[in-house]
């Protein structure tokens, strides 16, 4: 037995799960677990024409861009029928990114026409069927680099994955952004960010933070192992979610002052009651400047 | 001897290509750049409001993404100040988001010479060495992308630049782990890129200078040197750069003339058979790049190689990893003056422009991009997108052949044309956003 085959295809895509994964800091590493036949910047034993044209092993199949039955042709040959060659031969795929696994950005130009692999959005396309027993989604735009290896490392040691209704590893995805997010005391106590470029205040309620209910854990494993998006004041835009990317992004849509959507699971009641309970204290300390110079 | 056509599928260059060759009498007489799968990002972002453009335009490429980012925010920002609405950037705000983008272009440039122009260079003069390029090149992208994200939050795709600003605040201790960052990758640079110590490399103004740089750049010189590829690749010779910047001068430079440019008279075109658009400038073809923003910024190495060897294959290399020194130097002096006490965004949150239309241009790893956003009732109506390969790549006019296909026309087999075709850097994503 040799080491698992490893190939990376891409179909309508931007390339941004590749660059991810390469910043990866052990990425040699995690390779050297895998006999890496093709891959879409690096030097594989493979050309792309090759792995269209002839037949490659594959045991390892990585999925990035967005997926059309017809109308993109790479040397002659229809994309999708390829990836089905290989999802066919493949024991698991992977689709990485919102746009393999869900239809993401590039679904928007056609939306009946473009989708994910498995998912169109949420639903199962006709594909799902047949290769759900072998599926692990990481939707994500990009895909983070550690999550990707944790699946790849996971399958090269032989270890089961835990997945949900969605085939999302749930040790991934079963948190929220929100956790760990660096301001969570301006979430807890309803105060809001009063601009960008503040270390202060929630960006939940004016900025269109969409944390308290994506699924990810950019919070807990931070990207480039050093930060994330609202570790630096930037709404998080929801990537990971199916729906990704939704309208007005830099807003927070509300119902009478209220948002719209409400935290993961959380009742309207249950928030409104909370809210009531914080909004009736005003509490020095998050009023103030967390830090400041020349003071 | 007759014309003979080969067909020719590039890969690994952030998608594929393919190219069509006509030969005649042993030599490359034409070259059809085709690209394939237009994937309307223009289209995608017609009907939602201005600033979703920060979030949708830097997944038009994951390359460059941050400089997508910088460029629709410059659209949007001149469009305020066209419809009469101030944008007082602060300094901070400024330097931040010079900072990030240059931390981009660096990654581009060291993950091109170390996936792209060492291994192919070797495999087509049939030298191939064991080495592990691509370790290099992920070692670098990673450090410097990682000081990136210290302000940028994330790499690749972030949208921490916005209308008036920058949404983080960050610490001395931020400033000071992305200072260590730029001293690793300075470093990288001394010990593994050009084997000479940084303020030594910053000091070479001649090419009587350049038998001095040692490490892989100094390997990549002699293999180009000793394999008389040092004078190929030569296209038109005229250089124009959009974007300013710190570093960099808007300008084009034609022989020993430089002068003044206007994005107004950039013209896009639909070409046929390829869904990339071709861009001119008053009719003539130029090239974008590393290249041009040496010549039209008159970097003195640069002039210096470009008055022997003109624009081939040796200049235009040279010239990309060169940048690098002249970034990781901005990166430096950057970080160290960045006045922290200043605010980090200047335009209150509830003010926004409307109506407005504006053109945002920023030099992207390879050349200049250009975006241009139309809105209405905060909506956009209309966004275009012009990127470095278009310029690069186009098929050309009547009058002349485009830049990369004129480089190719005379090389006597497919292996050199496109090793020569790759010293563009192409980008296939972006040129088919």
């Amino acid at each position: 037995m040799g080491k698992p085959k490893l190939l990376w295809l891409q179909s309508i895509s931007c390339n941004g799960n590749t660059h991810s994964f390469l910043n990866h800091p052990e990425l040699f590493s995690i390779l050297a677990h895998f006999e890496l036949l093709y891959h879409p910047v690096l030097e594989t034993n493979y050309s792309l024409q090759e792995v269209i044209k002839r037949s490659v092993p594959c045991d390892v199949l990585i999925l990035e861009g967005s997926f059309v039955q017809e109308g993109f042709l790479k040397v002659g040959v229809e994309v999708s029928s390829t990836i089905e060659t290989y999802a066919k031969k493949a024991k698991y795929i992977i689709t990485a990114g919102t746009c393999a696994t869900f239809g993401g950005i590039f679904k928007q130009k056609e939306p009946d026409k473009i989708s994910g692999f498995a998912f169109d959005i949420e639903e199962k396309t006709v594909r799902y069927t047949q290769y759900a027993s072998k599926l692990i989604s990481l939707p994500g735009c990009p895909v983070h680099p550690r999550w990707l290896s944790f699946v790849l490392l996971m399958v090269a040691n032989g270890k089961k994955i835990e997945i949900d209704r969605l085939h999302r590893p749930v040790e991934l995805y079963g948190y929220t952004t929100h956790m760990g997010c660096i301001r969570n005391e301006y979430f807890e106590w309803k105060v809001d960010a009063k601009n960008f470029g503040l270390k202060e205040g929630c960006l939940f309620y004016e900025q269109g933070c969409q944390a308290p209910f994506t699924r990810g854990s950019c919070n807990k494993i931070l990207w480039n192992d050093t930060s994330s998006k609202t570790r630096v004041g930037t709404p998080c835009f929801g990537c990971t979610e199916s729906t990704f990317p939704q309208s007005s992004l830099f807003f927070t849509k509300t119902n009478m002052g209220i948002p719209a959507k409400m935290p993961l699971g959380v009742p309207r009641r249950a928030y409104l009651t909370l809210t009531g309970v914080t909004k009736s204290f005003k509490i020095k300390r998050f009023s103030e400047r967390l830090l400041e110079y020349n003071k | 001897m007759k014309n003979i056509a080969i067909k020719q599928l590039i890969e690994k260059i952030e998608g594929e290509a393919e190219l069509d060759f006509t030969f005649s009498n042993g030599q490359i007489e034409d070259v059809k750049i085709n690209f394939g799968f237009y994937r309307g990002i223009e289209d995608i972002l017609k009907g939602k409001d201005a600033r979703d453009a920060l979030v949708i335009t830097p997944r038009v490429c994951g390359i460059c993404n941050h400089a997508h980012l910088i460029a629709s925010l410059r659209a949007i920002e001149d469009g305020y100040k066209r419809a009469r609405v101030e944008v007082n950037l602060s300094s901070k705000a400024k330097d931040i988001r010079e900072f990030t983008l240059s931390c981009e272009l660096i990654q581009n440039h060291i993950k091109w010479l170390y996936m792209t122009i060492l291994p192919q260079l070797e495999s087509y003069i049939g030298q191939r060495s064991e080495e592990n390029y691509a370790i290099k090149a992920s070692y670098l992208s990673s450090t410097i992308t990682k000081a990136l994200a210290i302000f940028a939050g994330q790499w690749p795709h972030s949208s921490y630049a916005v209308v008036g600003g920058v949404s983080c605040d960050p610490t001395h201790l931020d400033v000071i782990q992305a200072q260590s960052l730029v001293e690793e990758s300075i470093r990288f640079f001394e010990k593994v890129v050009t084997g000479m110590s940084f303020e030594e490399y910053l000091s070479i103004d001649s090419i009587k200078e350049l038998p001095k740089i040692q490490g892989d750049l100094g390997k990549l010189l002699y293999l180009i040197g000793s394999n008389d590829m040092a004078t190929i690749g030569k296209s038109h010779d005229r250089f124009i750069v959009f974007g300013e910047s710190p570093i960099w001068v808007s300008a084009k430079s034609v022989g020993t003339l430089r002068s003044k440019v206007d994005t107004r008279y950039v013209k896009e075109s639909i070409q046929k058979n390829t869904v990339a658009k071709a861009v001119e400038y008053k009719k003539r073809l130029y090239e974008v790049g590393s290249l041009s923003r040496g010549m039209v910024a008159k970097r003195p190495i640069i002039k210096s190689l470009h008055k022997r060897y003109k624009d081939s294959i040796l200049t235009r290399i040279f010239a990309r990893v060169d940048e690098v020194s002249v970034l990781l130097n901005i990166c430096k002096n950057l970080l160290q003056n960045l006045v922290l006490e200043e605010p980090s965004c200047t335009l209150p949150l509830n003010k926004m422009v409307l109506n407005f239309e504006g053109v945002g241009i920023v030099e992207a790893a390879r050349g200049s991009l250009i975006h241009k956003t139309k809105v209405k009732n905060g909506k956009i109506v209309n966004y275009e997108i012009i990127t470095p390969t278009q310029w690069n790549l186009s098929h050309g006019t009547k009058e002349e052949q485009g830049v990369a296909i004129k480089a190719m026309v005379g090389a006597k087999s497919i292996e050199e044309a496109t090793f020569i075709f790759r010293t563009f850097d192409v980008c296939s994503v972006c040129t088919t956003q």
